[in-house]
């Protein structure tokens, strides 16, 4: 509880989410004041099926994972990095703190707030969605379509766990390269790399962590990508959901095992 | 390899330590002995292995060679739990900017040994920060970070306290205050191990001084027992005057007068503190008068000879004045660490 709280104190947290929040509904604003403005149908369409319910559930949360995916990488680089760039871990492990204990336990309260995170960031877009839909005139009766809700739990667990990975991936590449600054920007780099490199090798990254969490949170109705990388998109995730969640499962744990035992075995100096 | 039985009565001691970084060697087989309940001063150079030694003694790099006891019992990677009755403060004290002096405090005490929530306000009142414990850290000045980071090495009420340059940023009231609390907490039979190049500070508090250069020990004992004989009394003369100076006063002192490098009329006589008057009356029956004249036992030759380098006269606390005696002059009680704690 203590590295949740020291969490949430932290500035990174709250401009993390606050940024999601503000593009998502920067977006769903926009949609909405402009969809009646649209002269052909296709964008009355679209705006439509942004921001009437219940698909708009499936569209905030492709939204969030989609560049939540992103912000997770940084996040996770960004606290893992800090401890070694403040000397806090310095700190801790010369009190007699177990190495791989704390990694383990900070990363568990980033996880956690990654949680809080998804599910403030959730329900901001419900709202964003229901005044963008008042401002385009569309009808709020979806809201509590039976169905949408009895999936909503799953694809928000499902989601949870994907940008934990993706947070868990930034946390060992800020451990590997301590540094917050190298962290984030090799995060950064992994992430649009992925992306490119699934327009080449799309039978390869279809197992990589970013493409991995966006078919894991894949839809039945044929919806795919949420996560992912710019080029996650539909076409790439060639993995079905339940084989994406095993894979996710193994990039979260293989990213925890390397800066756990990195951690266990690195000189802190400086 | 075979352990060497543990030493009782050493709180701390290290056997054939070697650590290099690349090609370069920073400790070339160190061996340390501290005694359970002194202050022991551990001078060296900048890049003698002061730093790394204070991190291999809290686990943070592994040795290439050797062994460490700590408290009296060997201390390997897997013995982290034996830094639960260690304090340490090393290189520059770490905090989350974001968080408040008193946060950092029960962040830190979430780790390692068990500590009870009291002892940082007990703690934050010693070391004077109680009134600024809700501020936060990247607010603190350089003092007041180092404060906090001495608060934070007595978190577990150590019996082995590791402070690497404990005196960095402290103004003289807070380094007055700061001495008396080591010394209090050597007087309860806990040992204290001071890092430091400012070598006055050292030759205050430590009862025991070890002196290391290029990662090997030079000198080691008690801090009486090694400026036995290093006893100087340093004159400043017009720069014209000094060869006549050194000539007459050559005399007096059979182990001879040196001019100090750096300082043009420096001479440093070497005979006994209380020949001070002798040597000022030489120079004046021959027509020179001095402008300073100090006298000291003088940690900074004996220094200086065993680390090979050169000194600069009158730098930081290195020299007791004429009047001044070997006692600490400031405030001295715990208390007086309030000084530094107001408000910017």
């Amino acid at each position: 509880m203590a590295g949740l709280r020291r969490l949430i104190r932290r500035p990174a947290s709250l401009i993390t989410l606050g940024l999601l929040i503000g593009l998502l509904a920067l977006i769903f604003l926009a949609v909405g004041a402009t969809a009646n403005q649209e002269v052909s149908g296709r964008g009355r369409a679209a705006a439509t099926l942004l921001l009437t319910f219940p698909g708009a559930y499936v569209t905030i949360i492709a939204f969030i994972l989609g560049l939540g995916g992103l912000f997770a990488v940084i996040y996770g680089a960004a606290i893992a990095g800090s401890e070694w760039n403040w000397g806090t871990l310095k700190s801790a492990v010369a009190r007699g703190e177990s190495r791989s204990r704390y990694q383990l336990a900070l990363f568990g309260a980033v996880a956690l707030l990654l949680g809080i995170g998804l599910l403030v960031a959730f329900g901001a877009g419900v709202v964003v969605a229901i005044l963008g839909g008042a401002i385009a005139g569309f009808p709020t009766s979806g809201l509590d379509d039976p169905a949408a809700l009895g999936r909503l739990p799953e694809l928000i667990a499902r989601g949870w766990l994907a940008v934990v990975e993706q947070g868990a991936l930034g946390f060992a590449i800020a451990t590997l390269a301590r540094s917050q600054l190298a962290g984030i920007g090799a995060g950064i780099a992994f992430y649009f790399a992925e992306g490119f490199a699934s327009l080449f090798l799309p039978d390869i990254v279809k197992y990589l962590p970013f493409d991995a969490a966006g078919a894991m949170v894949a839809t039945p109705g044929g919806d795919q990508g949420f996560g992912g990388g710019p080029g996650g998109g539909p076409g790439v995730s060639g993995l079905d959901p339940d084989t994406a969640l095993i894979v996710v499962i193994a990039w979260l744990i293989g990213s925890l095992a390397v800066a756990a035992t990195f951690t266990e075995r690195a000189e802190i100096t400086g | 390899m075979t352990q060497p039985a543990p030493s009782p009565g050493l709180a701390l001691s290290t056997h054939g330590l070697q650590k290099r970084y690349g090609k370069q060697v920073a400790l070339a087989g160190l061996e340390l002995s501290v005694p359970t309940g002194v202050v022991y001063g551990f001078l060296g150079p900048n890049g003698a292995g002061k730093t790394t030694t204070m991190r291999l003694l809290t686990g943070l790099i592994k040795p290439d060679a050797g062994t460490i006891e700590l408290l009296g019992r060997p201390f390997g990677q897997r013995d982290r739990r034996r830094l639960f009755e260690v304090g340490a403060l090393i290189e520059s004290p770490s905090f989350y900017p974001y968080l408040s002096g008193r946060e950092n405090l029960r962040t830190l005490a979430a780790t390692g040994a068990p500590t009870p929530r009291l002892r940082i306000e007990e703690l934050l009142e010693l070391v004077g920060l109680s009134d600024r414990a809700r501020d936060k850290v990247q607010n603190y000045s350089l003092g007041m970070k180092q404060r906090l980071g001495i608060a934070a090495a007595l978190l577990s009420d150590p019996r082995l306290l590791l402070l690497d340059e404990p005196a960095n940023g402290l103004d003289p009231a807070g380094i007055a205050a700061m001495r008396a609390t080591l010394r209090h907490l050597a007087s309860t039979g806990k040992t204290v191990f001071i890092s430091s190049h400012i070598l006055g500070e050292v030759q205050q508090l430590a009862d025991v001084v070890g002196i290391v250069a290029a990662g090997k020990l030079v000198r080691e004992g008690p801090m009486a027992e090694l400026l036995h004989g290093e006893s100087v009394v340093r004159v400043r003369v017009a720069p014209s005057e000094s060869d006549a100076a050194t000539q007459l006063l050559g005399g007096l002192a059979p182990n001879g007068v040196v001019a100090l490098p750096g300082d043009a009329g420096w001479l440093s006589v070497r005979v006994e503190p209380d020949r001070a008057t002798e040597v000022n009356r030489v120079l004046a029956t021959a027509g020179i008068y001095a402008s300073r004249l100090e006298t000291g036992s003088d940690l900074e030759s004996l220094f200086l000879s065993l680390t090979g380098g050169s000194g600069q006269t009158g730098g930081e606390g290195t020299f007791f004045g004429l009047a001044g005696s070997s006692q600490p002059t400031g405030p001295t009680g715990p208390s007086e660490w309030q000084g530094g704690g107001k408000r910017r």
